[in-house]
């Protein structure tokens, strides 16, 4: 369980919000108009932008956490993958989620490959290992991601916008292997995607103005919809499941 | 089959390179002691063939360095004007005539040293007021810093006498001629040092040249990684660069050939950028000592001559992509 209390984000010298006090019981889907602070608000969770107030994962305080533990309990996948030593495989970047779990100095285990190439399977990218990721489409890309975030072990994933830039066909391989990790992991969703949304069945925080709102199923009504984004939705078409 | 080639080519001109020069050694006569041959072999050539190797190696790793830390093919030492503050540190001292030497270093040596640190610290301190993602941004303050050094220098020029603008315009054209051992062997110390560090962090470096946010997201504290990293670079590179003076262009230009011959992740280049660095230089220093003018060209030049046009080409086929 993830816990914020008063917390608050700083991104640019912006505040983006502030004092936020809220329980994330386990799986949770983010949504929000654009730059409402979605991001901002995973990035703060993940540690990687800074913020004041506390953040506690399972009751610990994660700025008790070192940043090498941290890597092991949350994973954050961001948008697009962008690396600038373009020349690495698909299964050396992969490799780079044990960092945390490795000595330093030494070499990766082969334990630590043995990993990487379930993750591999798991996702069905196998014969990718060797690609150069610079070679990837935006599909294999995330899909490489996934399989860091599953190589990290962590029991947190969160999920920015996983969709954003695919076609539908890889936003359906995609959703179906996010709602499989739900058995494994807590995932954390963001996304403008509904149809994704409602797909994983999660609840929903919807952040608007700095306030955020928690909604069950009911967030998907129709006149809600309309309420929140203040333009109305003839009923979702294009069904995962 | 080219790389093998490439590589036998230059490790030929490396072990044949302190026969050639002004005076050509016979390889019989080497070998007696006491000799004029002898002499110049054991106490010119041999210590500049060293010197020329862990000069390129430091110049070629410090490329690599910046270039992964900070995710832009163009940062190197050199265009980040770590290399300009030095000269501009050495053209103060050579305008203040401080000529004393301290612990065996010349005044020259130590002003230009001072030079490249301080550059470091104004870049990192300027660095905090960039937004993260805006690497781009510190390249161009490097530029910047560049054209200002580089106007100060001429003001010591315009103020300065003859001998003094001698002086100082042989250092700016960058020189490996040294004699005796003992500068040899501090970069080589030090250049050996550079590459244990470098080798050490290997894996963070790599992380690091994913991005900032990915690297953290993985468990590494990037600042601190950043911060050592760029401070044994910047003592290396102050140290030689206080010496030799400024020679461009090997660490913009080794790392892309071994990119290009070596298509792989940045942990697999660091030896072979190392060597290669080393190699390179010596095959220029060798180009010096063969084409003869009035006294040997200085390797400044002849670095920028063939860095020069691959710079450009490297700008236009970065952006033609």
């Amino acid at each position: 369980m993830i816990e914020l209390k008063n917390l608050s984000c700083i991104y640019d010298e912006k505040i983006i919000f502030e004092n936020i006090n809220l329980k994330i019981p386990s799986h949770l889907n983010i949504l929000g108009a654009n730059g409402s602070g979605k991001s901002s608000l995973a990035k703060c969770i993940s540690n990687i932008s800074k913020y004041n107030g506390e953040i506690y994962i399972d009751s610990e305080n994660t700025k008790n956490i070192s940043l090498k533990n941290l890597a092991k309990i949350i994973s954050y996948i961001p948008t697009k993958l962008e690396i600038y030593d373009e020349f690495i495989s698909v299964q050396d970047f992969v490799l780079l989620s044990r960092y945390a779990y490795k000595q330093s100095f030494f070499d990766y285990t082969l334990q630590d490959k043995e990993i990487v190439k379930n993750s591999l399977d798991t996702l069905s990218i196998s014969h990718l290992k060797n690609h150069t990721v610079g070679s990837l489409s935006s599909g294999e890309q995330q899909l490489t991601l996934i399989a860091s975030a599953l190589t990290s072990q962590s029991k947190i994933i969160i999920f920015d916008e996983p969709t954003a830039n695919l076609d539908p066909k890889n936003s359906k391989i995609i959703a179906l292997h996010i709602k499989e990790l739900k058995k494994s992991h807590t995932i954390i969703l963001i996304t403008h995607d509904l149809q994704l949304a409602s797909f994983m069945d999660n609840s929903v925080l919807f952040i608007k103005d700095s306030i955020t709102t928690l909604f069950g199923k009911e967030f998907f009504e129709p006149s809600n919809l309309e309420k929140l984004y203040g333009v109305s939705f003839n009923s979702l078409s294009v069904k995962y499941d | 089959m080219i790389k093998l080639f490439i590589w036998i080519f230059l490790i030929i001109i490396f072990i044949s390179s302190p026969f050639f020069g002004a005076v050509s050694l016979d390889f019989n006569e080497v070998f007696i002691t006491s000799t004029l041959a002898s002499n110049i072999f054991y106490e010119l050539r041999l210590p500049r063939v060293l010197f020329a190797f862990f000069a390129g190696l430091i110049l070629a790793l410090s490329g690599l360095l910046f270039q992964s830390i900070f995710r832009n093919s163009l940062m190197t030492p050199y265009t980040l004007g770590i290399s300009s503050g030095a000269v501009l540190g050495a053209g103060i001292a050579i305008k203040l005539e401080i000529i004393t030497l301290f612990f065996g270093l010349s005044a020259i040596s130590i002003f230009g040293f001072a030079g490249a640190i301080f550059t470091v610290f104004l870049l990192l301190y300027l660095a905090q007021f960039l937004k993260n993602s805006h690497h781009a941004s510190l390249l161009l303050l490097g530029i910047a810093l560049s054209l200002f050094y580089t106007s100060a220098l001429m003001i010591i020029f315009y103020l300065g006498s003859t001998i003094q603008n001698d002086m100082l315009l042989r250092f700016t054209m960058g020189s490996l001629s040294i004699i005796g051992w003992s500068q040899p062997l501090t970069i080589s110390i030090i250049g050996i040092m550079l590459f244990l560090s470098v080798y050490f962090y290997r894996f963070e470096l790599q992380l690091l040249s994913t991005s900032d946010e990915g690297a953290k997201q993985r468990g590494v504290d990037a600042k601190r990684v950043t911060f050592i990293l760029l401070l044994i670079s910047s003592f290396a590179i102050g140290t030689l660069v206080s010496i030799s003076g400024p020679i461009g262009f090997i660490g913009l230009v080794v790392p892309h050939i071994i990119a290009k011959l070596y298509p792989s992740s940045v942990k697999e280049r660091i030896g072979k950028t190392a060597i290669f660095g080393g190699l390179f230089l010596v095959m220029c220093d060798t180009l010096t000592r063969i084409i003869q003018t009035q006294s040997e060209l200085p390797i400044g030049i002849v670095t920028a001559l063939i860095g020069g046009p691959f710079f450009i080409y490297l700008i236009i086929s970065k952006s033609s992509k």
